[in-house]
């Protein structure tokens, strides 16, 4: 056995502090959205599902809600077939004007959010996009497609190149062997990316509180508006079933892999 | 050569490719017959690899025309072109099973169900790979992966097929496996292989005509004994087998015997070259040609350098006073001798042992 070192006690308590660190912020939201008040504070009394309750029979919550899932579910499957087709097709070429088109589509991720959500506010007035599910739906596409490139990206890394002479010296076309040689390699990818675009589009907010008004409202606009207007602890149930689905969601992916 | 060129099944004329100012093809002349093993040998460079994908349709010729059954396909698609590839590295669809692997080109021309079940089945159980049929690439080894790749090329009964150093990627007893499987596999399929390879003796163990190439240029082409025996320059008699290269003077010629003299040694060289009198000749001698032997038997003294043992076989380099090193290679139980460093020895040839290389 190996012997327990000061060295390591100190490292092992250190990475559970920073573990606690992360993790704790998040759990506070669990006694709040329990409280019995009426305002955000720790219960009083005794629990109370009271805010769960309002949550689910509020017809602008559930309305923000469902908003943010349709908008995430398109945004997802438009960045993920515009990702995919991007990479595939940077893939097939692969020579340095791909390389540099690589980089400019991950420029998003690396401008600062507000600078975009400017850029998108100056642009949607022009276009007409302002306060449209149009409008949300196109900024959050441009925003997910380097998160999906990246995915595709790394899952056809490993694909042996040869495989594409292989394919059409065997009678498929180009598009043939797009079809049903590169994009089944390149699925994982997609998979990983669609997941990762639904989430940046779900918990977006910067550019949704600089292109919509009154129209639009997602779920993370309206927890924000809530908590400037009213601190209505219904915000803090609404954050404990998301870290929950999240929860959930992780646990099974964890489950299915191992 | 065993197949007359009466009608070639692919021609190739005047192919030129450059990269830059390289060329990686220079004005290459090349015909192959119906159902024959032919191999472009050459050192990585040397332009063997382009001349196959040139073929196969993956690059396009700056110059020149390739016609398969009289009909020109420089331009078409690979696609079009019915040529079944194998590669190095086997080019398996890493998300398709071994059966749709070589069901992939029957499915790709729209044949029946059928049909393609069938004939995926006779494909995999030619290469003996029948058992395998619902695991996926990654779970065969090298050798195994590589059989697949064989059966889905011939899948779709291709007339030529298209080899890319299939065997290099393998260690060395499977690769001598898969030699004799190959060429079983040709003489049973009657299908022409065009095999590209930088190892010799992959070259010479299977091939009915080998073609040599270097800088583009195609040096040599034979069945691969008369390449060994008789090669024409330094540089394939260099890189099929080893060889001593003797620079000498022709001193004498009598019909087809030239007499040479090189440092105090007499060689007789048979040859229809008509080099003349006087002039220099380079001369070229295999180490199995040459015989070591006991001081005084043999026509020149010399003294063992460097044993190599190998086995099978001995590789002696001994010392002439005036030829300098000479590598010599004989069977370990035919020598009457054990030879060891700073032996005295005598080394000696049959008349026909030297060839006469041209100026390269």
């Amino acid at each position: 056995m190996m012997p327990i070192s000061a060295f390591r006690i100190f490292f092992q308590t250190g990475a559970w502090a920073v573990l606690a660190f992360l993790v704790l912020p998040l759990l506070i939201v669990i006694p709040v959205s329990l409280t019995d008040t009426s305002f955000i504070g720790l219960p009083r009394d005794g629990l109370s599902l009271q805010h769960y309750e309002n949550y689910l029979t509020d017809r602008e919550w559930l309305s923000a809600t469902w908003t943010s899932i349709w908008i995430g579910v398109v945004v997802a499957s438009l960045a993920t077939a515009l990702g995919t087709a991007f990479s595939i097709g940077c893939w097939f070429l692969s020579n340095r004007a791909s390389q540099i088109a690589r980089w400019i589509l991950i420029v998003p991720i690396l401008v600062p959010p507000v600078v975009q959500a400017l850029g998108f506010y100056r642009f949607w007035v022009q276009l007409g996009l302002i306060d449209t599910y149009a409008g949300v739906i196109l900024a959050h596409t441009l925003l997910a497609l380097p998160y999906v490139s990246i995915s595709v990206f790394a899952a056809l890394a490993n694909l042996d190149r040869n495989i594409i002479r292989a394919a059409r010296g065997l009678g498929a076309s180009v598009w043939q062997t797009t079809l049903a040689v590169v994009t089944p390699a390149a699925r994982p990818g997609m998979m990983t990316g669609f997941v990762f675009a639904f989430i940046v589009s779900f918990d977006e907010i910067v550019s949704v509180l600089f292109i919509t008004v009154r129209g639009v409202t997602t779920l993370p606009k309206m927890i924000w508006e809530g908590i400037q207007e009213n601190i209505d602890p219904t915000i803090a149930a609404v954050a404990t079933l998301l870290v929950l689905l999240t929860l959930i969601a992780t646990a099974i992916g964890a489950l299915r892999r191992s | 050569m065993t197949h007359q060129m009466t009608e070639p099944i692919l021609s190739i004329r005047n192919a030129v490719k450059r990269y830059g100012s390289l060329h990686a093809l220079d004005h290459v002349d090349l015909d192959v017959a119906a159902g024959e093993f032919l191999t472009l040998l050459g050192p990585s460079g040397s332009g063997k690899t382009t001349l196959l994908s040139a073929i196969a349709g993956f690059v396009d010729l700056d110059d020149g025309r390739i016609t398969l059954h009289a009909s020109d396909i420089t331009k078409a698609p690979p696609e079009r072109r019915e040529f079944g590839m194998v590669f190095q590295g086997y080019a398996l669809f890493p998300t398709m099973t071994v059966r749709d692997n070589v069901a992939f080109p029957l499915k790709v021309r729209k044949r029946a169900a059928s049909e393609i079940a069938d004939r995926t089945k006779e494909c995999l159980d030619l290469v003996q790979m029948g058992g395998f049929a619902d695991r996926m690439p990654h779970q065969l080894s090298g050798g195994q992966q590589q059989r697949v790749a064989l059966a889905r090329a011939m899948s779709f009964k291709p007339q030529v097929l298209l080899l890319d150093e299939p065997l290099s990627a393998l260690d060395k007893k499977l690769r001598a496996d898969l030699q004799w499987e190959l060429k079983s596999l040709h003489s049973q399929l009657g299908v022409t292989f065009i095999y590209v390879t930088h190892d010799q003796e992959e070259a010479l163990s299977m091939s009915d005509r080998i073609v040599i190439l270097k800088d583009g240029c195609i040096q040599q082409q034979g069945a691969p004994g008369d390449l060994y025996n008789r090669p024409r320059t330094t540089f394939v008699a260099d890189f099929l087998g080893k060889s001593n290269f003797i620079d000498a003077d022709i001193t004498g010629r009598h019909s087809d015997i030239l007499h040479c003299v090189a440092k105090g040694a007499a060689f007789d060289v048979q040859t229809d070259n008509v080099d003349e009198i006087g002039n220099k000749a380079r001369l070229a001698l295999r180490p199995e040609r040459l015989r070591i032997n006991k001081p005084g038997v043999e026509l020149l003294a010399a003294k063992v350098s460097q044993v190599s043992y190998l086995g099978e076989r001995c590789q002696v380099i001994v010392k002439h006073e005036g030829l300098g090193d000479l590598l010599v290679s004989c069977a370990t139980w035919q020598t009457g001798i054990k030879p060891a460093p700073g032996l005295e020895v005598s080394i000696g040839w049959d008349q026909n042992a030297c060839v006469v290389l041209a100026a390269d």
